[in-house]
């Protein structure tokens, strides 16, 4: 429920040191960080990095070791009403009452928040119709596809009107289509309505065309957290140049080896010359080699990359490799995770 | 692959899948030793002792040499002695001067069978084993004796005829009392022999005597309804949903049990409806049998919910709600009568361990009502007692479904 729409100069929630444990494994370590009103919040990270953890905790689902929650100031760890009934959640996994239908569950969660039972069903219609399940109002959940279960799963977070809406993957499961609709949906939860939404995805092009703010959490620990734009410009501006390379001389290099491998460096020194990437904006753990090879992959950034193509080529050919295709493209906040994060996998 | 490495496979994986879900299994090897031990435990390694109340009127007789013959004592001391190859006692007999207060402990089936010997036991007897040695027998129903016609004591039975303990206690009893008249007088029975039914319960026809019976049943399995209906929203996630919401866990499990009692009551309605419609008749008043149901079914549903706190989805449930079931079958009395020992006394009532089993108390007093006779006033104790135990069990229940599913952990 919203008495007072949000400002998005206002901070509406914020997460102090938050930690939580689970025998040896430190899920979440001192995570602290604000949200904004209206503002959409991208929280980023590998598979088992807290993600979920971490915003069980800010909506009270779980309890910190240490650290709080306040929404609006109120703390969320003893189950205070008011905080709750500021939160929505809409978990990763659908959870609905297959025997229920649509307007039914929605008016029964409505209920669960203290809403009178009219409003708890107009509004619940006002959302069918948003996320396009007007029509299957009278429907037993059970009878719906996999992604209008998503969709339905996705506003009964919404049923009472929260300040902040907390989406665990949002778009997963999702058809194109319903990927457009939910996306769009979320989009104007944040514009036209003023809410803060803290959207956890391993999409980023999802994150990348939604969020205002990008949160990045890596074993437990929070990496980085500012706008797309701004982590983007920090791990390289300009282009990436990606080759894919076979036969090395002598046999193929190692997974990784290859950092070390001459032709790299003569291949990072063009990249320098052109424009200087990877030695002055990057810091930190973004502070990604300007060329870097991956398996048979071979990628470079550099501002301008197009016309450097011809010269990698020619390096590469020189140094005894046989280039394939060669791709070019921007940099995409994937490539700003996988500085931060790395490429080993988690789970 | 061929069938019998793709059996092979399949029970391997079964096996696996099995052995991983160790709660479950040890629940099923486990509980069928569980209760082998429970009940040796009850029965003390022997078996049921059979309570017999004797309302010992008899006043004794002086024989010629001065001495007092006291054959309802000798009678007695008879009966105390009958006991199991094993020495442990067959019957639990206890002495008793009040009348009606023994058809109250009949009725609350703390004993099974009433014994009333008559003020002209030991005289009649002595009568009787005088002529005998005259030559001048006389036989049963009175006639000639030393002093004009015998009249033949009467000794009375009372009980609940429809009662599988009363059936076994009066049989031992009568087999007591032949066994002691032939040794006194030399006579097979010199004595008249009353059978007094307590309530209806000597013109109860064999189907009715089944029907409290069937409706505790249908009762008791609500057990898994309540605990399956919780635990699934345990499975679904839902309650993670719910977790977030200003929602507690006596809203929720309030709630569901509201819904668990109205389909207890619309089953005992529904049992009655067509126990009527056979024949069956309530000798109490019908409100007051359904008032008993009503309540069986909140303290049902509270054990359910205990059950639900354990399980983790509807498997769980089920299997783990086979344990209480046990209980409310076979440790109430609803279907054979167990050894009672009382722990404490609560109001007059003695307190039995099964006591604490729901289904004991509304045993007894479906059988008040329906067979004999009782009305609300008379059932008070067990209703109280019901209503005692619904509450402790869904307080326990939704203690336990807050730690175990709701709390923020």
């Amino acid at each position: 429920m919203t008495p007072n729409p949000p400002n998005s100069a206002e901070t509406v929630l914020r997460a102090e040191n938050l930690t939580k444990r689970y025998g040896d494994l430190l899920a979440v370590d001192r995570l602290s960080l604000e949200a904004r009103g209206g503002e959409i919040l991208g929280f980023l990270g590998p598979n088992g990095a807290g993600k979920t953890t971490a915003i069980g905790m800010m909506c009270g689902l779980l309890r910190p070791d240490a650290g709080e929650t306040f929404v609006r100031g109120r703390p969320v760890r003893g189950g205070d009403p008011e905080a709750l009934a500021r939160v929505g959640l809409a978990p990763q996994s659908v959870i609905l009452w297959p025997k229920l239908t649509c307007l039914e569950q929605l008016e029964f969660v409505g209920e669960m928040y203290g809403m009178p039972r009219p409003d708890a069903r107009r509004r619940g219609r006002e959302l069918l119709e948003t996320v396009g399940l007007a029509e299957k109002a009278n429907k037993l959940a059970r009878t719906l596809s996999g992604g209008m279960q998503r969709r339905l799963n996705l506003v009964l977070a919404l049923i009472h009107d929260p300040e902040i809406v907390i989406l665990d993957e949002p778009e997963a499961g999702l058809d194109p289509q319903g990927r457009v609709l939910v996306r769009d949906y979320i989009r104007s939860l944040a514009r036209e309505r003023g809410k803060t939404v803290i959207l956890t995805t391993h999409n980023m092009d999802e994150a990348d065309r939604l969020a205002d703010r990008v949160a990045i959490i890596d074993r437990g620990r929070l990496l980085t957290l500012d706008t797309p734009e701004e982590l983007k410009h920090r791990v390289g501006e300009g282009d990436v140049l990606e080759i894919e390379v076979s036969d090395a001389p002598g046999g193929a290099p190692g997974p990784g080896g290859g950092a070390g491998h001459p032709v790299l460096r003569t291949l990072e020194e063009l990249a320098r010359a052109r424009s200087g990437v990877g030695a002055a904006g990057a810091t930190g753990a973004a502070r990604a080699a300007a060329v870097s090879r991956v398996g048979h992959v071979i990628t470079l950034r550099a501002r301008d990359a197009v016309n450097l193509v011809a010269a990698a080529l020619d390096a590469l050919r020189s140094a005894g490799f046989r280039p394939g295709a060669v791709h070019l493209r921007e940099t995409t906040l994937e490539d700003v995770f996988i500085a931060f994060t790395g490429r080993s996998l988690r789970e | 692959m061929r069938r019998p490495v793709r059996l092979l496979s399949i029970f391997r994986k079964t096996l696996r899948e099995q052995s991983r879900d160790l709660w479950l299994l040890a629940l099923s090897l486990v509980a069928a030793p569980f209760f082998v031990v429970l009940y040796w435990l009850l029965f003390v390694g022997g078996s049921t002792a059979y309570g017999v109340l004797v309302l010992n009127a008899d006043r004794s007789a002086a024989l010629a040499d001065g001495t007092v013959f006291s054959a309802g004592a000798e009678l007695v001391a008879g009966l105390e002695k009958v006991t199991y190859a094993s020495g442990s006692p067959l019957l639990r007999v206890r002495r008793t001067s009040d009348l009606e207060s023994a058809k109250a402990t009949l009725a609350n089936r703390d004993a099974a069978l009433l014994l009333v010997l008559p003020e002209d036991f030991s005289r009649g007897i002595l009568a009787f084993r005088e002529a005998t040695s005259r030559g001048d027998g006389a036989p049963v129903g009175g006639s000639a004796g030393p002093s004009g016609p015998l009249s033949a004591p009467t000794v009375t039975f009372i009980g609940d005829l429809t009662s599988a303990a009363y059936a076994v206690s009066s049989v031992l009893t009568l087999a007591t009392l032949d066994e002691y008249l032939q040794a006194a007088t030399g006579q097979t029975r010199p004595v008249e022999l009353a059978e007094e039914p307590l309530g209806a319960s000597g013109v109860r026809t064999e189907f009715e005597t089944y029907v409290p019976g069937l409706l505790i049943l249908s009762v008791t399995l609500l057990i898994f309804l309540a605990a399956m209906t919780v635990a699934r929203e345990v499975e679904t996630g839902a309650v993670r949903r719910l977790r977030v919401t200003p929602m507690t866990s006596f809203d929720l499990l309030a709630g569901i049990s509201l819904n668990q009692v109205l389909v207890g009551v619309t089953a005992v309605l529904l049992t009655f409806g067509t126990a009527y419609l056979f024949g069956f008749r309530s000798q109490g008043p019908l409100w007051v049998a359904i008032l008993v149901g009503a309540v069986t079914t909140l303290s049902v549903v509270g054990l359910g919910l205990v059950v639900a706190a354990f399980s983790r989805g509807v498997t769980d449930a089920f299997v783990i709600g086979n344990f209480p079931l046990i209980f409310l079958m076979f440790f109430s009395g609803a279907i054979y009568p167990l050894p009672r020992t009382a722990l404490f006394t609560l109001g007059g009532h003695a307190v039995a361990i099964y006591d604490f089993i729901p289904a004991t108390h509304a045993v007894v007093a479906l059988n008040k009502v329906l067979t004999l006779g009782a009305g609300l006033g008379q059932v008070a104790y067990e209703l109280i007692a019901l209503v005692v135990l619904s509450a402790v069990y869904f307080a326990a229940g939704v203690w336990l479904f807050q730690r175990r599913h709701l709390r923020r952990s």
